[in-house]
């Protein structure tokens, strides 16, 4: 039976898919984490509030997630409640990240494996090829110049960037001004015509009407406009490649909830949550509350230390091991699992739990897919940009951004957000007045887990099952189904990457 | 206005050489017109930097067995050439910003050069990079290395 090995390293950096094929079709898959990270075992001993300027280093896209979930595990700890304009600030920092992140994933890494050779003879391609070439297609490089503004946004509401480090337990220490909330919102406003001009090829006001499959096939009818836009032709293209057939996975999703209402706002949570992201966990169709106890770490598959069955990110520990059991340890990424199930995360998640009634019926008429998965990506954005500028109106730039908590206790907290890729989570303990353990999982370690303590593959692992593979040599369709799922590596992994090969040089060796 | 940017982890050691210029830099006198700055991870969003500067000098961790001394000037050409990946990703650094400026630059695309440094550098070849690039953005410098 062949195997394959699809150097994702190529895109991510490192992250290794090794697939079994059988009858042309995926019967096995495994997901490793090539790079020990250990960023864990840097916080041990250090003073409590370090978090706040080394976990945003983690990752070069992250930051600000980082920053809030660092933040967020501080105010646990110290009963802080930020104020309301705080809240709000946060929270429009992070979609600056996340509106940045969305587009540029689904226009510069998803779509450029939509000039494939292997896709040559498809009607679209040319169409494809004038779009999305490297370097040189048309919405390659408007996707460019359009989304680098955006953390213009972080810079001014954290007075800095990069290496922002505004978010602290308690609130946030920038005051900006009304100037500067002004410009955040004009820097927005221009965004959101590119947006709805070039990528919807609609308002986002008339995005919103449609509730289901039906009606999103006849607004693709509609105008030319719909249908030429970058959604439009997004949608024509991903169903010729039949990625609605594939990708399927777990079927298992989970949000931890994210981006808290802050008090006043005009903002409503779906169903009177008290996120914009609701918390859940949908496995079968059903939505079960979010119990944040119910998360564990299973290391059977990872090169760690072996403990029987999962453990809370309190009770964790990162040691790891990279001799022996070589066949069936096989990657640097633990096993996270919910309530001992293994769980995807990120924008199809959050749209599926939220129960936005769109992409939950798309969902329910085609099932889960890689072509689900990116246009929840696609059309996160509806959601996020019209909050972002409500926000941003309702912050005063006179009100109070900072409560001070005083020093922080010994004691556990946990900061949970969600980054642009999905579920997020520092755990913290401090003891003695000094981190006595620091433990994060990041989206992609949701993601792109191994095999747990019961063998059973991680959401990426199981979605790549039965995916056809007509070349073994070019197996764009693995890219495909594995993109769908945005991984990000670079942070999942727990020294030492090796740097990117590149011919006779190697330049930065990496995040 | 000419920009230092210095980038790299430095969190880990491997790629941390130019957080190290980075803070040599910043207790060294600098030109008034010369700013430096910590790039950290960042890649494409380097680009609001480096659009519209006047002159731009990158300095970032490198691997090359035939590197003397430690210490390499490359210009934006010879990286952009070291740039394999067609796609845009996580790890996505240096070459691909420079392959994408000429697409996506507003103002024409300044003079580039980038310093590189070798794993295992000295705190001399660190100095030595610092006043490399107050050279090559066209600063006087004094005996001691700083800005004279």
């Amino acid at each position: 039976m062949p195997t394959i090995q699809v150097p994702m390293n190529r895109v991510e950096g490192d992250l290794e898919i090794k697939a079994e094929i059988d009858g042309g079709v995926v019967t096995r898959a495994w997901c490793s984490g090539t790079m020990y990270r250990g960023f864990e075992r840097i916080m041990i001993g250090r003073g409590p509030l370090d978090g706040l300027v080394i976990t945003p280093r983690i990752c070069g896209i992250c930051t600000t997630s980082h920053l809030l979930a660092a933040a967020s595990a501080l105010d646990d700890i110290t009963h802080a409640a930020p104020p309301p304009d705080a809240v709000r600030l946060r929270n429009v920092a992070l979609l600056a990240e996340h509106a940045q992140s969305d587009v540029r994933q689904a226009m510069l890494m998803f779509a450029a494996d939509f000039v494939n050779p292997a896709h040559g003879a498809q009607p679209l391609f040319d169409d494809a090829v004038r779009r999305f070439a490297p370097f040189r297609g048309s919405t390659i490089v408007d996707t460019v110049r359009e989304t680098k503004t955006l953390l213009e946004i972080v810079a001014i509401l954290g007075g800095q960037w990069p290496h922002s480090s505004f978010m602290v337990p308690g609130g946030i220490v920038s005051l900006p001004s009304e100037a500067d909330l002004m410009q955040c919102r004009l820097i927005l406003r221009k965004y959101r015509s590119w947006y709805e001009r070039r990528i919807l090829g609609c308002t986002i006001d008339r995005f919103a009407e449609m509730r289901t499959l039906a009606d999103l096939d006849a607004w693709l009818d509609e105008q030319r406009e719909h249908a030429d836009g970058e959604l439009g032709f997004f949608i024509r293209y991903a169903r010729a490649l039949k990625l609605d057939q594939v990708g399927r996975g777990h079927a298992t999703f989970l949000s931890y909830g994210s981006l808290p209402i802050p008090e006043g706002s005009s903002i409503e949570g779906r169903n009177g949550s008290a996120h914009l992201v609701p918390p859940g966990f949908l496995h079968q169709g059903i939505l079960e509350p979010f119990d944040p106890m119910n998360n564990a770490e299973h290391v059977r598959h990872a090169w760690y230390i072996d403990y029987d069955g999962g453990r809370h990110p309190f009770e964790g520990e990162t040691k790891p091991y990279a001799s022996g059991d070589e066949g069936t340890k096989y990657s640097w990424a633990k096993a996270p699992r919910y309530a001992g199930q293994p769980a995807e995360t990120g924008p199809l998640a959050e749209m599926l739990v939220s129960r936005h009634p769109l992409l939950t019926d798309i969902v329910a008429t085609c099932g889960v897919s890689a072509f689900a998965r990116q246009l929840a990506r696609l059309l996160r954005p509806t959601v996020h940009l019209p909050v972002m500028d409500a926000w941003l109106r309702e912050t005063d730039g006179d009100a109070e951004c900072y409560r001070p908590p005083g020093e922080v206790p010994d004691g556990d907290g946990a900061g949970l957000c969600h980054a642009a890729r999905g579920a997020l989570g520092h755990w913290i303990k401090i003891r003695d007045g000094a981190i006595s353990s620091y433990q994060i999982i990041t989206p992609t370690a949701w993601n792109a887990s191994p095999q747990d303590c019961s063998d059973t593959p991680g959401p990426m692992e199981q979605a790549l099952l039965g995916t056809p593979v007509a070349d073994p040599a070019n197996p764009v369709e693995l890219g495909h189904v594995v993109r769908s799922f945005d991984p990000c590596l670079v942070c999942t992994v727990h020294t030492l990457r090796r740097g990117r090969t590149t011919g006779s040089l190697r330049v930065g060796l990496g995040p | 206005m000419k920009r230092i940017i210095c980038i790299g982890n430095v969190l880990v050691t491997e790629d941390r050489a130019g957080f190290d210029v980075f803070q040599r830099l910043r207790s060294m006198p600098l030109p008034p017109d010369v700013e430096v700055i910590d790039g950290g991870l960042a890649c494409l969003d380097l680009l609001r930097l480096v659009d519209g500067a006047d002159h731009i000098v990158f300095v970032d961790s490198v691997a090359d067995d035939d590197i003397e001394d430690g210490l390499v000037v490359w210009d934006a050409e010879q990286v952009v050439s070291a740039c394999n990946s067609e796609h845009y990703g996580h790890g996505s650094g240096l070459p691909y910003l420079l392959k994408m400026l000429p697409a996506v630059a507003e103002h024409a695309v300044p003079p580039i050069q980038v310093v590189g440094l070798a794993p295992g550098y000295s705190d001399r070849t660190c100095r030595q990079a610092a006043t490399l690039c107050l050279l090559l953005v066209g600063a006087s410098v004094a005996r001691d290395g700083g800005h004279a």
